[in-house]
């Protein structure tokens, strides 16, 4: 749920609640305010009509006039009374109304009077606002509210995460695109609010920081692999030279030719980060077209009386396919999926590779792993503790795959293992 | 046959020296750029071996100016800078080779003998020791002028050995010599003997001393 959908719903609500409850309320104080209205003209009517009538001092005959009154008059009815005096007092009451078949609510005041020495009951009414009408009219009127609110809420909730957000949505998209080893900085727009500029500062410095320490770790790999390369050139030159001496033993020459091949590990090893510090680097951008066909062809022949040694048989579909890219990685990349293939592998097993429409399928026999084929690709995991493996060789694969582009699948099939590279 | 070593490493230019000079090269040294135009300028070499990051300039430069000078030293660029714009970059400056840190000493004795090699091909294409003669042009062997037929990969191996005469050549400098990056797919040596065995086979059959020695545990020597 959307940040502004939570505060809407919770206004929504909110604003529902108080609608609903605003209806009673002001039914309730509309009528008690009418009904004072009312009461108020009431009580001026009773007055004007007992001042009227003290006025009258020479009616002896105003037990009739009042009679007659009474019978004519509709909202005023005043009649003699058994003298037992009341308080005035006021009272709603209802009326059947012959003409409209129905009820009608009447306010009426009841006060005992003396006329003439006489007591007698006025009783003057006076027509109120029907109540359901009442609650009719103000039902519609609060609906229509409602209504408004709502849309009113929804227009201004669409309007502001379209606007109000924009900045936000921005930046989180370029967080989303974000890739640490790729993308330079992230450039936020200016907005003029708070919080956003504050969050877009956060994110800039952080990915500027976060980008700063990824390459100062970059480049430490590569100078610790330069400068490793002299001391292990220093290393292999003694090696050499010792080889030379003729008073070696038996027992010494075989230290140093386990020395030599340690040191040749080394040198392999610190080749391999040297490759995968320069592909990260983007150091091959010369592209050029490169005929696969041909240097599969040559690569292989190379590699086939070496294969051939541990009974190796690799067999080539051939198909033409020509690419536009860097020859030095794409050697590198064919180099080390042919050596893994055949590295490993089992005795009398076989590899087949396979070109056809931009595609090439390099499989091997060997049993499945244990590992899963997401760590196969990581660096320095390796399966069985093979001393020629430096475990950097299918990194590089996924590396150079990842720089230009390709596609790399993996799958285990028919006792075979296939590493599949889409251009 | 005169060499200059321009490389600030001390150890390193040590080694490298002491090993060309059992080939019988003279070797001089130069541990800063100053002072190796100095000698450039003054001296003629057959071959120079060429380290790029030097403490008081690029090596690049001073190949630069070797080849403005009009001269024809044989340069092999050495580095540690596995990098290809160096390669392309010194191969196209005029250098003759290049070799990148490490490597094997008998590695560079073969690249610097092929490098002198290719300088007096006016004059000497033949390579010979004893009864046994190599023409570098035809990439043909004969004993006793009787023509020995080598496969590609015993007539390197044998151009090999003939560059580290009497020096011991080990099995992993053998095989990264014959394979390139391949090597690093064998645990075994298995095929660098079978190519010693074939080409020791092929060279006394043709009426040749046997001159590869095995040495144990570590490579072989080609000597008398």
């Amino acid at each position: 749920m959307r940040l502004l959908q939570l505060s809407l719903r919770t206004l929504l609500v909110y604003s529902l609640i108080l609608v609903i409850l605003s209806i009673p309320v002001s039914l309730f104080s509309i009528r008690e305010i009418l009904n004072e209205e009312v009461d108020e003209n009431l009580e001026v009517q009773a007055s004007q009509f007992l001042d009227h009538i003290k006025g009258f001092t020479y009616l002896d005959d105003l037990e009739t006039d009042l009679e007659v009154l009474d019978q004519l008059s509709y909202n005023i009815h005043i009649k003699p009374s058994d003298g037992h005096h009341e308080q005035s007092h006021f009272e709603t009451i209802t009326v059947f109304d012959s003409l409209e078949q129905e009820n009608h609510p009447f306010r009426q005041l009841s006060s005992s009077v003396d006329i003439k020495g006489k007591p007698y009951m006025l009783t003057i009414q006076m027509s109120l606002v029907d109540n359901d009408q009442l609650v009719l009219v103000i039902s519609l009127v609060q609906t229509a509210l409602i209504v408004l609110l709502i849309a009113g809420l929804l227009f201004i909730n669409r309007s502001l995460s379209r606007k109000i957000w924009k900045p936000f949505y921005a930046t989180l998209n370029q967080l989303k695109a974000y890739e640490l080893d790729k993308s330079k900085t992230i450039e936020p727009e200016i907005t003029n609010i708070i919080e956003f500029d504050d969050l877009n500062k956060t994110v800039s410095s952080l990915t500027d920081r976060t980008r700063k320490v990824y390459l100062e770790q970059k480049e430490f790999i590569e100078n610790a692999s330069h400068e490793l390369q002299t001391p292990l050139a220093i290393f292999h030159g003694k090696l050499d030279l010792l080889m030379q001496s003729p008073t070696l033993s038996e027992a010494d020459a075989a230290t140093l030719s386990e020395l030599e091949s340690t040191a040749k590990r080394m040198s392999r090893l610190n080749k391999n980060l040297l490759l995968l510090s320069k592909i990260d680097n983007e150091q091959f951008i010369d592209k050029e077209e490169v005929d696969l066909d041909k240097l599969v062809l040559d690569l292989l022949t190379n590699l086939r009386p070496v294969a051939e040694l541990d009974h190796i048989p690799i067999a080539y579909n051939a198909s033409v396919c020509m690419l536009n890219c860097s020859r030095a990685l794409i050697e590198v990349l064919l180099t080390n999926l042919f050596h893994n293939a055949i590295r490993h592998n089992i005795p009398h097993g076989k590899v087949v590779v396979e070109l056809k429409e931009q595609t090439l399928q390099v499989s091997n026999t060997c049993p499945p792993l244990k590992m899963s084929p997401e760590k196969m690709f990581e660096r320095f995991s390796k399966e069985n503790g093979s001393i020629n493996s430096t475990g950097l060789g299918l990194s590089i694969v996924r590396k150079i795959c990842d720089t230009c582009g390709y596609e790399l699948n993996y799958n285990y099939k028919d006792a075979m293992h296939h590493f599949i590279v889409r251009f | 046959m005169k060499i200059l070593i321009i490389e600030d490493e001390k150890e390193l230019v040590k080694s490298m020296a002491q090993y060309l000079r059992q080939e019988s090269y003279v070797c001089e040294i130069a541990y800063s750029a100053r002072e190796a135009k100095e000698k450039i300028t003054v001296f003629e070499y057959d071959c120079i071996l060429l380290d790029i990051n030097l403490p008081d300039g690029n090596g690049l430069q001073l190949l630069e100016m070797l080849k403005e000078a009009g001269k024809t030293d044989g340069v092999i660029i050495i580095t540690a800078k596995n990098s290809l714009e160096d390669r392309v970059q010194g191969l196209n400056l005029g250098a003759d080779d290049y070799l990148s840190k490490p490597f094997y000493l008998p590695e560079l004795s073969a690249r610097v003998s092929a490098v002198i090699r290719r300088k007096q091909f006016e004059g000497n294409t033949r390579l010979a020791f004893h009864e046994i003669n190599v023409d570098l042009l035809g990439r043909t062997v004969s004993v006793n002028n009787n023509f020995i037929d080598l496969t590609r990969k015993e007539y390197n191996l044998l151009i090999f050995l003939l560059s580290n005469k009497n020096r011991v050549a080990s099995k992993n400098a053998i095989a990264e010599h014959l394979s390139g990056d391949d090597a690093e797919l064998l645990d075994k040596f298995d095929f660098i003997y079978s190519h010693i065995k074939n080409l020791k086979k092929k060279l006394t059959e043709g009426g040749a001393n046997d001159y590869i020695k095995t040495v144990y545990g570590l490579g072989y020597k080609f000597g008398l």
